[in-house]
């Protein structure tokens, strides 16, 4: 069943476009990351399918109601977001306070463990907790609420690695024991790429790529050898990537079956690419390449 | 409707949504009781008269009422987008956010009724001082005092929160547009009385309005703001 289904989304504030035509079908109790640079569009999704502001154009259905000052649905939604404000006064024990009523599904039990384990000053006041500390609110929200949807839009700014890594591993822990669908947003993509099972990457407020992680694992492979020898695999085909150092060449293509045994063959090194690197060069051509239909790299990988 | 979740939202802290403004209220208590001390151990019987007809005037009650008239502000700017964060719809917001100005209200009117019983059942807390029986708060009966205290402090919630929600909308554009216009109406009244006698006793007509007169006013500056409030929050969005 799907939990969140999108057809021709937009928002548009005067003459910025932050979403546009955005079309995509989540399914429910899965971990799905939302990535996409700085701008592209993703916190403005997840703010209009939690009903925070109000879309342009374009239906939205989470749950399968629209989320738009429906309380059913929006109880069901928690939105961890990096630019939370809070009131000047309140401590991080009233905003708990305030979540165990407003989540059903709230573990307090689970609450209090986490505050301990990510070191979270509960009676100190907000403004004057670190960065990583502010993120920990969040993350506590987030997990305890066992929200059957929960969105998190870069959760753990300001949290050391080995927070980050415990935020990682109570997750997926409490994913497994309570299934749920989470969207996830974060520029740490290599960090996450073992939780995540589908992938939306956003660019410029259209969805570049929409694909199982699975899909993406054989998506594209990086050759690498004598220059000539690249050029001549590639012979005409279009690279995501290409860097040319001496007689020295690499490139980064979208696989078709065979590609691999066939470059191998031709006497180059084959390696796989991470998520991570396939994100940047899928951003980087498409930030680079002219706007023709067709032309389009993560229209081959989004339908490998 | 998760009324409770969006009261709890606004009293969790009990003691910034209760504690500080009644212990700033006693520490201005404290304060103008030191003073009517001072005047009438120098001054003596004239001197505590005197004191007692200025203090009518006496504005140290706005230690108390002063941010409460914030209130409003923060319920938009600073509560409004945490209760969106934490899923509960606009008209959640507004209905408990509405019940927390009426209880907020009820709640502080009452402090300053009793207080000013005590105060008049005291002869000023035997220093003939004023605090809680001023023009603001209403010199006639406690009743009145307890409507008047009960409407003003509505009535600056509510346009308070309409303010902000209004900016929170329309941006700094709003702002130009409100002192622009607050500007004008002021011109307009201090011309008027500058240069129309018929306008300058129409004005001072007003201004002798009996007290139920001035209710009716301050009722329909707070229906005012909530109607203008409550249009606006519904379409309002997260920034």
């Amino acid at each position: 069943m799907s939990a969140i289904v999108t057809t021709d989304l937009a928002k548009h504030y005067d003459d910025v476009r932050a979403l546009d035509g955005v079309s995509v079908t989540l399914a429910e109790h899965r971990i799905h990351g939302l990535l996409g640079r700085n701008g592209a569009g993703k916190t403005t999704l997840m703010q209009l399918l939690t009903g925070q502001v109000f879309a342009t154009a374009g239906e939205m259905r989470v749950l399968g109601q629209s989320p738009v000052e429906n309380a059913e649905v929006l109880s069901q939604t928690a939105f961890i977001q990096e630019s939370q404000r809070y009131p000047d006064t309140f401590r991080a024990v009233d905003v708990l306070r305030i979540a165990a009523g407003a989540y059903p599904h709230w573990d307090q039990a689970y609450a209090d463990t986490l505050v301990a384990q990510f070191q979270l000053p509960e009676r100190r006041m907000i403004k004057k907790l670190s960065r990583g500390q502010f993120s920990a609110i969040g993350i506590v929200i987030g997990l305890a609420s066992r929200a059957p949807i929960t969105f998190f839009d870069e959760p753990y700014l300001g949290l050391d690695a080995v927070a980050r890594r415990m935020f990682y591993d109570r997750l997926l822990a409490d994913f497994s024991e309570h299934p749920r669908t989470v969207v996830l947003s974060t520029h740490h993509i290599d960090e996450v790429a073992n939780l995540l099972e589908h992938v939306v990457i956003l660019d410029q407020g259209r969805v570049l790529l929409d694909a199982d992680t699975d899909e993406l694992h054989d998506a594209a492979i990086t050759v690498s050898g004598r220059a000539a020898d690249v050029d001549a695999f590639l012979a005409g085909r279009e690279a995501l990537d290409r860097t040319r150092l001496g007689g020295l060449a690499t490139a980064t293509l979208t696989t078709r079956d065979g590609d691999e045994r066939a470059a191998r063959e031709a006497g180059l090194d084959v390696a796989p690419v991470s998520l991570q690197e396939l994100f940047v060069h899928l951003t980087t051509a498409s930030a680079t390449a002219p706007a023709t239909a067709g032309a389009d790299p993560a229209t081959d990988v989004a339908t490998v | 409707m998760r009324i409770r979740n969006v009261v709890q939202l606004h009293t969790v802290n009990r003691l910034q949504a209760f504690g500080w403004p009644l212990v700033i209220m006693s520490l201005s208590l404290t304060i103008t009781l030191i003073i009517g001390a001072l005047v009438v151990g120098v001054g003596g019987a004239d001197a505590r008269t005197g004191m007692n007809t200025g203090m009518q005037w006496n504005g140290a009650i706005f230690a108390l009422l002063g941010p409460l008239i914030g209130f409003g502000f923060i319920a938009m700017g600073q509560y409004f987008p945490l209760a969106l964060g934490l899923g509960l719809t606009r008209r959640e917001f507004a209905a408990g956010t509405a019940l927390v100005f009426v209880g907020n209200a009820a709640f502080y009117a009452a402090v300053v009724t009793i207080g000013k019983v005590v105060e008049v059942a005291t002869g000023g807390f035997g220093l003939g001082v004023r605090f809680f029986d001023t023009f603001y708060t209403g010199i006639g009966a406690w009743w009145q005092t307890l409507v008047q205290t009960f409407l003003l402090i509505l009535a600056v919630m509510l346009v308070g929160a309409a303010i902000t929600t209004a900016f929170h909308r329309w941006g700094q554009s709003f702002l130009w547009v409100f002192w622009i216009g607050l500007a004008a109406v002021v011109l307009a009244v201090v011309a008027g009385a500058l240069l129309s006698d018929a306008f300058r006793a129409a004005a001072m007509d007003v201004l002798g309005m009996a007290w139920g007169g001035w209710m009716v006013v301050i009722a329909g500056f707070a229906a005012l703001g909530a109607a203008v409030w409550l249009t606006l929050v519904r379409r309002a969005q997260a920034r």
